[in-house]
């Protein structure tokens, strides 16, 4: 079962992406860029079914 | 007159030698049973030779005899009795009792590799299975269709598929079977039945294992363990259910059924699974082996012949029999006590110290508030055990959290400020609620850093708690 993430903001420090800010059922989390993370795996299969990633690049 | 009685050789330790074939010489071997033998003395020996008796004419070297002078080959040897030092005769079958062992007696090194199975610590590769850890939620009601997820017991996972309109509670319970030893199981209660399930619709519960924990089992060798689980369960809707392992590695699988036989009694189920040689578990921390038990199987998954052997997963034959529990709002279903471990039988269940049981539990799941505090927002008692940061700028808050145990893999964190709002800290003194961005400098062990969008205080402190989730 694919997850229904609200959004999911890729994070930068630095200019380098650090981490996924999900925000899923009214709660807003940290996802670590870790292929060992099941969260990490579920953005994966989202983005693949068509999710959109916000990326701003670090401009934010 | 032949004698009336027991045989000689019952008797104590007396052993009866072959009869000596003479031929003359001095000298013969002591045989028994066509094989040399080596008396104790020749004081222990005593034999008949022509209906005479012979003792202390003779004397014995090694296995021979010698009389001193030729016996002739007319002779006849009538019986050769020894008279051995302790116990020869080999007690009967079952008559060696207890009080016979000393204590202390029976060392390892007298038991056969395997003799005793399954007794190594955490041979039970099942974690939680007592139920006894709830981090998340003691109760959670609604579980339902996109509701597959972790939600009270830890490491036990609710997974459904297809579109089930079947509503349930889950929930940790303190209905166990009576004299076992457990004190909470988990328990599905059906609260909307769904009297027919639709073709994809599958209702489970599973729990997953890391590959390089499993290493020991060495699937995909010749050498490939069985795997023998158990667990008691107890459920208001009798009939067939399925205890399915699934290969996650190599997409394989082989299902068990068991029966409920008994409606809202506590029944103990052993199923022993054979080895696995195909298809070897990897060494990593990923999920490699899932224990799935079925709630109900709609017809894709139960259609065809259910797969009692080790194969390529076929989705049709993994649940074929499996009823249909979610079929009544009356059906509950409780199971506690799993045990999966090596080997063909199941030894007795692993109790583990709670503390112990909660560690292994935050491999996968940490909260930082109490362990009673199950759900946000936070209580003043829950707020206990906050987190605590010193802003050094306006974007970044410098602390040092540390996990109680290793996660599996960097955790996915939810900060919480103490209103219950994820993304959010409390700054001390001011009272202000003030919104984070994320964590940084993180691992499997901690993170030192949460950064914002300049609303920090410089040198303010801050309190927050934590949700890291690192689960299979």
């Amino acid at each position: 079962m694919n997850r229904n993430f609200t959004s999911v903001t890729k994070i930068y420090n630095s200019n380098e992406a650090t981490f996924y800010r999900i925000v899923e059922n009214g709660v807003t989390s940290s996802v670590p860029l870790d292929e060992a993370n099941t969260d990490y795996q579920a953005i994966q299969e989202w983005i693949a079914d068509g999710g959109t990633v916000i990326d701003n690049g670090g401009g934010e | 007159m032949a004698y009336i009685g027991r045989g000689t050789d019952k008797i104590s330790n007396v052993e009866v030698l072959d009869n000596i074939t003479f031929d003359g010489s001095s000298s013969y071997t002591l045989q028994k049973n066509s094989v040399n033998f080596t008396p104790s003395s020749a004081n222990t020996l005593l034999l008949s030779i022509d209906g005479v008796v012979q003792a202390g004419n003779f004397t014995v070297s090694g296995s021979t005899i010698d009389f001193g002078t030729a016996v002739a080959g007319t002779s006849t040897c009538d019986f050769v009795l020894h008279y051995g030092v302790g116990l020869i005769t080999a007690p009967s079958d079952g008559s060696v009792t207890e009080a016979k062992i000393g204590t202390g007696a029976v060392t390892s090194s007298k038991l056969a590799s395997g003799a005793v199975p399954n007794q190594s610590a955490f041979k039970n590769i099942v974690i939680n299975g007592s139920m006894d850890i709830a981090q998340r939620s003691t109760s959670v009601t609604g579980i339902t269709n996109g509701s597959s997820g972790y939600h009270t017991v830890d490491r036990f996972q609710f997974a459904e598929s297809g579109s089930p309109s079947a509503v349930f509670t889950q929930s940790q319970s303190t209905d166990v079977p009576t004299g076992q030893g457990f004190a909470k199981s988990l328990k599905m209660d059906c609260t909307t039945a769904q009297g027919s399930l639709g073709a994809g619709d599958l209702i489970r519960i599973r729990t997953t294992f890391e590959g390089q924990n499993l290493q020991y089992l060495k699937k995909g060798t010749s050498s490939a363990e069985s795997l023998t689980m158990s667990f008691w369960v107890k459920s208001s809707k009798t009939g067939t259910y399925i205890c399915q392992l699934l290969d996650k590695d190599n997409s394989r699988s082989i299902s068990k059924s068991y029966t409920i036989s008994s409606a809202d009694t506590w029944e103990k189920k052993t199923i022993t699974y054979d080895g696995d040689t195909t298809g070897a578990f990897t060494n990593d921390n990923g999920s490699s082996l899932q224990v799935i038990w079925w709630l109900g199987a709609g017809s894709g998954s139960s259609s065809g012949t259910l797969q009692t052997s080790w194969g390529a997963t076929t989705t049709a034959d993994t649940a074929v029999g499996q009823v249909n529990f979610a079929d009544s709002t009356s059906n509950d279903w409780y199971i506690t006590g799993v045990q999966l471990e090596a080997g063909t039988s199941a030894s007795d269940f692993e109790f583990l110290p709670v503390d112990v049981n909660l560690n292994r539990c935050q491999r996968y799941y940490y909260k930082s508030y109490g362990q009673g505090s199950g759900t946000v927002p936070l209580t003043s008692s829950g707020w206990i055990g906050s987190r605590h940061a010193i802003a050094y700028n306006t974007t970044n808050l410098g602390m040092d959290v540390r996990y109680p145990a290793p996660m599996r893999s960097s955790p996915t964190v939810t900060i919480y400020h103490q209103d219950g709002s994820s993304a959010n800290v409390y700054e001390i003194v001011t009272g202000g609620k003030k919104a984070v961005t994320g964590i940084q400098y993180g691992n499997d062990s901690g993170f030192w850093n949460i950064t914002a969008s300049a609303v920090f205080t410089t040198n303010a402190h801050y309190y927050f708690q934590i949700v890291a989730i690192s689960e299979l």
